[in-house]
């Protein structure tokens, strides 16, 4: 009795019940209470989960130059959970992109941007956007070699940007080169402007989807037709509506735990990440590597032939994002089950084979040559075992002067040339030898590096590896003779 | 109340446990993770993994350049000499200079860190006493004669190396000229008395049965090899009147 009073109390001040009526109570489509509708709110857990620990995070962080990389190690090593924090940050920022990607493929498989819903793909649109960049920033927090090279990248992407690019960089790094006051500004990005505008945007996504309502589960042969659609979806509210909270909200509860376990498992299996190497560009032992969701791009820019680049970055990709803006206007109407929408699917499904391809190619990178493998990666002892001492002179002479870090001998070593295993079985000795002074086929010409004797020694060693029963490479000329 | 107590102590004692637990979780950074800088590496096991195991193979043995996983080679070599060829490399081999000083990766202290680790790991200093050994620089020895070496060469190495050392059943010509001219004097000394004996080739102690080969047949067979080094080594084809006319063609091949 006493508590309803207190309640009355403040509700006769506060008047949250209307606000309730039209938010969490109000009515969605019986068949939105869908197991496929549950990414966005998941995203948005993910989103609490990172400025919960983010906040935990910044109480320790030291946003300067000289002692960013400390700190981090700070929590790794000496604060208690400090690496379970980092972690859960970590992990959290991967699932928040990754279901943020679901989430929006999800809405474009099932028509839900359009009409009247294409404001809120537009914002979504933005939220994505601004996703990307919270993620870009906060590697850039690990100020460490990844951060410091993602860094450069980032830089030498805007300097391309036609008049400004120059002053962009300026802008944006603080000054000439990556230093003190970089970090300062990217931690402002990524602390304040990005998680309030993300904080903004949400508020209107949400806002659009009450007051549009939520998409109803598009069924094959009843498209959207805009003169009467917005009548059909109030008769459906009508027939068979039910409360968001709390007759919607259990699928969407239950995922956001399933995602928070998920996001808490895998910070205590996996750990966080880095820092590796301090951001010191003297340091020339590094492989730095972007986070998974820029592994696509990095392999982009590594593959485009050098002539593209400009072009790529600073037109494609542009028009890539407009065209992501423009799909709810572009097609406004008609059906949205995606099996009246083969496009639609195959489109879904080239742009993701693509991206997982590149990203699969950005993790391995076959195009950076292994910098150590000359001293690090053995040579195979089978390749070792009864071979001339002229032979075992021309394998020192492959491993001394790094062939190996770009061909592999049984697969291991660099991946950016073929596989020398077999290469006596490809080429002749004359073609060996062509080969390697020349060069030729994207490898550089040794015969200004290489003695007479070494040339001859490494061919020798060449000159033994095919697998066992296979012939020796013969030219045209030599074949007729064998014969 | 009291009937609680046990329910409390089991979850005093499981949130501890918890606690210690999450300590150990697998996802924890360990002191063994932690970044390195490259010059701060100074255990034997990681250097010698990142810098030699290419050329001198995994453990120290089968890779294409000696062997250092030898009891032998370490007492022959000695300390000394080892560290000096990490640091310096061998000038006109595949052994590249590892000391920063002499543009190498390595600080002096890395360069220690790889000859103590070799000769601690490896050596056995009680089985093989110095003095026992020939001596290892041509210099200090009786000086070789090339005409001596050829016979001795006959004697010790022609059953594996062939007769003239062009190559025999069981190993390949040690007096092509591209393989010699890829060798410095001392490691053909060093091979001739330790041997390969991970790829079966004897050291001194091996060659001839029922004996040692003596100081002065070690100088002489090395000056018999270096006596047949080339002017002009290592042309794939043989010089003469059909060279250039394609009747050489896939020759080359050791």
């Amino acid at each position: 009795m006493k508590l309803k009073t207190l309640g009355d109390w403040f509700e006769k001040r506060l008047q949250l019940e209307p606000l309730y009526r039209n938010s969490a109570g109000h009515a969605i489509p019986r068949s939105s209470a869908s197991w496929w509708y549950v990414f966005g709110s998941a995203t948005l857990i993910c989103f609490v989960l990172q400025i919960v620990t983010g906040i935990c995070l910044a109480l320790v962080y030291v946003p300067a130059a000289d002692e960013a990389w400390n700190s981090l190690e700070y929590l790794n090593y000496q604060q208690t959970f400090g690496w379970f924090l980092r972690a859960v940050h970590y992990w959290g920022s991967n699932f928040m992109v990754a279901l943020m990607t679901i989430h929006m493929l999800q809405v474009f498989l099932f028509g839900a941007y359009k009409y009247p819903r294409e404001f809120t793909w537009v914002i979504g649109c933005v939220l994505f956007l601004c996703t990307l960049g919270l993620a870009f920033t906060g590697q850039v927090m690990r100020f460490d070699q990844d951060a410091y090279w993602g860094l450069g990248i980032g830089a030498s992407i805007m300097g391309r940007i036609p008049f400004i690019g120059n002053d962009l960089v300026y802008l944006v790094l603080g000054g000439p080169i990556i230093a003190g006051e970089t970090l300062s500004r990217f931690f402002g990005l990524h602390v304040f402007v990005l998680p309030g505008l993300v904080i903004l945007f949400v508020v209107v996504h949400l806002r659009l989807v009450l007051k549009t309502g939520i998409n109803d589960y598009p069924i094959a042969g009843k498209p959207v037709d805009l003169d009467h659609y917005d009548e059909e979806y109030e008769a459906l509210i009508e027939k068979e509506g039910i409360p968001f909270f709390p007759d919607g909200v259990d699928k969407d509860v239950i995922f956001g735990a399933l995602v928070i376990s998920g996001v808490l498992a895998c910070a205590a299996l996996f750990g966080p990440a880095g820092p590796n190497g301090p951001p010191n560009p003297t340091l020339i032992d590094t492989v730095p590597r972007p986070d998974f969701y820029f592994l696509s791009l990095f392999a982009v820019f590594a593959l485009l032939p050098a002539y593209t680049e400009t072009f790529v970055i600073v037109y494609l990709l542009p028009v890539a994002v407009v065209a992501l803006f423009a799909i709810p206007f572009v097609s406004r109407a008609g059906e949205k089950h995606p099996s009246r929408r083969p496009g639609a699917v195959v489109g879904v499904l080239m742009i993701m084979t693509i991206l997982s391809t590149l990203a699969y190619l950005g993790l391995s990178s076959p195009w950076s040559p292994h910098m150590d493998a000359w001293t690090r990666d053995p040579v195979p002892v089978a390749m070792v075992k009864g071979r001339s001492p002229l032979a075992l002179q021309g394998a020192a002479v492959l491993q001394g002067k790094q062939c190996r870090n770009c061909h592999s001998l049984d697969g291991i070593g660099g991946q950016r040339g073929p596989d020398l295993s077999d290469v006596a079985a490809r080429l002749t000795n004359d073609q060996l030898i062509r080969q390697v002074l020349q060069g030729g086929g994207n490898m550089p010409a040794y015969g200004h590096n290489l003695s007479p004797s070494e040339v001859t020694a490494l061919v020798a060693f060449l000159g033994t590896l095919k697998p066992a029963g296979e012939p020796d490479a013969a030219n045209a000329a030599q074949r007729v003779l064998i014969q | 109340m009291t009937r609680n107590r046990p329910w409390t102590i089991a979850l005093v004692a499981l949130a501890a446990v918890s606690l210690v637990a999450c300590d150990s979780l697998p996802g924890r950074p360990r002191e063994a993770d932690r970044y390195r800088l490259p010059s701060e590496i100074l255990d034997f096991a990681s250097l010698y993994d990142l810098r030699c195991a290419g050329c001198h193979g995994a453990d120290g043995s089968l890779g294409p350049a000696r062997n250092l996983n030898d009891p032998l080679y370490i007492a022959y070599a000695g300390h000394t000499a080892i560290r000096s060829v990490i640091a310096n490399g061998v000038p006109g081999t595949a052994m590249p200079s590892f000391l920063d000083s002499t543009g190498g990766p390595l600080t002096a202290a890395q360069v220690d860190a790889l000859a103590d680790g070799i000769v601690r790991k490896w050596g056995q200093p009680a089985r093989y006493a110095a003095a026992a050994l020939p001596p290892s620089s041509q210099a200090a020895s009786v000086t070789g004669d090339p005409q001596r070496g050829a016979e001795a060469f006959e004697t010790a190495c022609a059953h594996c190396h062939g007769s003239g050392g062009t190559g025999g059943p069981e190993a390949g010509s040690v007096v092509n000229s591209a393989f010699l001219n890829l060798v410095s004097d001392r490691s053909l000394r060093t091979t001739v008395v330790v041997g390969r004996r991970d790829l079966g080739m004897p050291g001194f102690d091996g060659y001839v049965k029922g004996r040692n080969l003596t100081p002065q047949e070690v100088s002489d067979i090395v000056a018999w090899l270096v006596a047949q080094r080339s002017e002009f080594p290592g042309q794939p084809y043989a010089a003469g009147p059909t060279l250039g006319t394609g009747a050489e063609k896939g020759k080359g091949r050791d």
